[in-house]
């Protein structure tokens, strides 16, 4: 029975509604894959990365994006910038997948892991192109295995404290050079409702970047070098457990719950006297939230780390991840062509400024180098750049969860991190007010076990 | 009459398939893989049969876990009940601005995890958070509460929770109320009931199977909660004073990259609450044959 006819002049029926759906969304599916339909092949070039500013993104894109899109017709490249814990949840997803990108940043202590499983390609080549000699030896052999180059690093920062240097003067004290002065800074800036110090809450920092950072200067490792057993309850790191468990006084009591960037509001706000995790960056927020008449490096600056009474001297994380391109990649030699635009100098040079010294050139020549140093903020805040090439020159920094620089070829240091052990410990201790040495023991036996999970035991 | 059954189950086909391949594969693959050790990202895996229940047995941080999750899964079941009930009487009465009021009761449930626990972390900041300006303000503590610190974190959850997830318990409750005859009360008012007899003899008779449910759905739904509990603080060290076994399985499969394990966590989860669901089914039907 045909159905009647509305009288309504527009009106569709259900069946021609459904078929122009249909032939609307096969239209839509050819007309996506044009290029591939009318033969042309286009092949995405994917490159991951941690630098989430807008200005940085854009710069790579203007750059070396461009140029390599002009050099290679076929290809486009789409660039993804992500935070640290996204790359990883997102890399962790794709490698099960066997699907990675074609190019990443990955972190020096998750390389070791990769590497040990066969995912990275070695880049000497590159290396050597872009000049084996010249890049810092800070990060040169960070990815370096069984004789060849596995990543380089895209730049180098660094973290240390900021501090509140006109309060500091104010009290008539010099920076600490050990854990017995740090306490007495922290006690003498501690007034009124401002607290000396807060330390970030996240577990990455307060439970594996920092870590590292206290056993290094306390002469101490994660794991005995030999049989790769977990030293968290040595010496190094008791001593330290006690130190923070004093240092806690001095900080705010939800601290644990607070993150890094409410550490660096809070510094630009006086809030604080220090922040315990700070870079470059930290100046972006000084010039957004400090009071007009102190936003300068009179009333901030940075402040290497205390040693503590086992250690040689204070060390501080590096922060600078390196590019990796996995076996699996789709289009190796291409990101290989990628990494040379992206380090042309004057590509290079433009990505650095986007966030000046937090992005220090890995390159020798190029952290002297006039061009670099005009950058107007560099210009003003040159003694946090002077502090970086300090640092750099008096070896101390160590690569971000590296308590020596031999961890690099630590298989475990991502599993260790992502199990929170070191972070449970710090935190009971610090926040909880547990005894050290218990928690320390607890700690030991869970790390223990882990290793021993993962394959990783040594020790009889 | 075989040629009708063929057909019935080709009809259901589909439906098997789907149930099949969403709902039993990844349960029979989850169980299956938490017999193995297994990598979160490579290939390999090994045999190890119970190794990791044993493991769990023993391990500190798995009855953590458990309490952690008991805790929460309890307090918040329990506070959106009596939040959710009284709510749901009042909104049943006739007032005006009632139906406005209906709308805005829904609103906490119907906002995204991620935006009602930013909103909360923001309120209960310890440095910028309105919370601890209101309380400092009025005198009521003289230096700002850590909320989202060790001592008050899970009660900041609790309350996050109970405020996101109380409108559920409204709406179901308030639905079954609206479906109560009014002779009921009426005559229990002819008989000279007070208000509160009437709830004790009338309302909560009547809606006894609604509460089963809402209590049955709720406690399963607090217990495997992930969103709100790792927003709150998954990424921080404070998270040990919140990580319930959702996330420990999470972490165990993601963090520490063992997905056999985090696989043997979601299994000893699921049947934990088919055990407690089965005593609350048998609890409940017990007392119904009393009543």
């Amino acid at each position: 029975m045909k159905r009647p006819t509305s009288g309504h002049p527009r009106h569709v029926s259900r069946r021609r509604f459904l078929a122009g759906s249909v032939a609307a969304t096969a239209g839509a599916a050819v007309l996506a894959r044009a290029p591939a339909a009318l033969g042309q092949q286009v092949r995405e070039l994917q490159v991951w990365h941690t630098e989430v500013e807008p200005q940085t993104v854009k710069t790579i894109q203007d750059t070396s994006i461009a140029e390599f899109e002009r050099k290679f017709p076929g290809f486009k490249v789409k660039q993804q910038a992500l935070g640290w814990g996204d790359l990883n949840t997102k890399l962790l997803a794709s490698l099960a997948a066997g699907n990675p990108p074609d190019l990443t940043h990955l972190n020096p202590f998750v390389t070791a892991s990769l590497h040990t499983k066969g995912l990275l390609r070695p880049m000497d080549e590159l290396i050597r192109a872009l000049g084996e000699s010249d890049i810092h030896e800070a990060t040169l052999k960070l990815q370096f295995f069984d004789g060849k180059y596995y990543g380089v690093t895209h730049a180098i920062g660094a973290t240390y404290f900021a501090e509140r240097r006109d309060l500091r003067e104010k009290a008539g004290l010099k920076a600490p050079e050990t854990y017995d002065d740090m306490l007495k800074l922290a006690a003498a800036l501690t007034e009124g409702g401002r607290h000396a110090l807060q330390m970030p809450g996240e577990k990455l920092y307060m439970g594996f970047v920092h870590p590292a950072e206290w056993l290094a200067s306390n002469g101490g490792a994660w794991v005995d070098a030999k049989t790769w057993r977990p030293q968290l309850n040595g010496r190094a790191m008791l001593e330290t457990l006690e130190y923070l468990q004093k240092l806690n006084r001095f900080m705010p009591g939800g601290w644990s719950g607070q993150k890094y960037l409410d550490t660096l509001a809070a510094l630009a706000t006086g809030k604080i006297a220090m922040a315990h995790l700070s870079g470059a960056r930290t100046i972006g927020y000084i010039e957004r939230y400090a009071p007009d008449t102190m936003r300068d490096p009179d009333h901030f600056q940075p402040m290497f780390r205390p040693r503590g009474p086992s250690g040689q001297k204070g060390i501080s994380a590096l922060d600078g991840e390196n590019w990796g391109v996995f076996t699996q990649s789709k289009y190796p030699n291409e990101a290989f062509e990628f990494l040379r635009l992206f380090y042309k100098k004057e590509h290079y040079l433009q990505y650095c400024h986007t966030v000046p010294i937090h992005l220090t050139p890995i390159f020798k020549s190029m952290i002297g180098d006039p061009e670099y140093l005009a950058n107007p903020r560099i210009k003003k805040w040159r003694s946090w750049h002077d502090f970086m090439v300090t640092g750099l020159k008096g070896a101390r920094f160590l690569p971000i969860g590296f308590s020596r620089p031999e961890d690099n070829l630590l298989p475990f240091l991502a599993e260790l991190d992502g199990s929170g052990i070191v972070a449970d410990m710090i935190v009971e201790v610090m926040v909880g007010g547990k005894p050290p040495k218990a928690e320390a023991d607890r700690a030991q036996k869970r790390a223990e076990e882990l290793l021993a999970q993962l394959g990783f035991k040594r020790w009889a | 009459m075989r040629k009708n059954a063929l057909a019935g189950w080709l009809l259901l086909a589909p439906a098997l398939a789907l149930l099949g391949g969403l709902v039993l594969f990844p349960i029979i693959y989850n169980a299956w893989l938490s017999l193995h050790d297994k990598h979160a990202f490579l290939t390999v895996q090994t045999f190890v049969g119970l190794r990791h229940y044993v493991y769990f047995a023993h391990d500190e941080e798995f009855w953590n876990s458990f309490y952690y999750g008991v805790v929460y899964a309890g307090s918040t079941m329990a506070l959106q009940l009596v939040l959710g009930i009284p709510a749901a009487l009042l909104l049943n009465e006739a007032f005006r601005g009632r139906n406005l009021l209906r709308g805005v009761v829904l609103f906490p449930y119907v906002i995204p995890t991620i935006v009602a626990v930013m909103l909360w972390k923001w309120l209960l900041n310890d440095s910028y958070g309105l919370v601890n300006h209101l309380l400092v303000t009025t005198g009521v503590v003289r230096v700002p509460l850590a909320w989202l610190g060790k001592d008050y974190i899970m009660w900041s959850l609790v309350l996050t929770s109970v405020w996101q997830f109380f409108p559920f318990v409204v709406v179901t409750y308030l639905a079954r109320l609206q479906t109560i005859p009014p002779e009921l009360y009426e005559a229990a008012t002819v008989d000279g009931a007070t208000a509160w007899r009437r709830f004790m003899h009338v309302t909560l008779p009547q809606t006894r199977n609604v509460l089963f449910v809402i209590v049955l759905l709720r406690s399963i739904w607090m217990f495997t909660k992930f969103d709100t509990v790792w927003l709150m603080a998954g990424e921080g060290g404070v998270s040990r004073y919140i990580r319930t076994l959702p996330v420990y399985a999470y972490a165990r499969s993601f963090t520490y990259l063992q997905a056999g394990m985090g696989a043997a966590l979601a299994v000893i989860m699921f049947v934990l609450l088919l055990v407690a669901t089965a005593v609350y089914f048998r609890v409940f039907r017990q007392e119904e044959a009393l009543a």
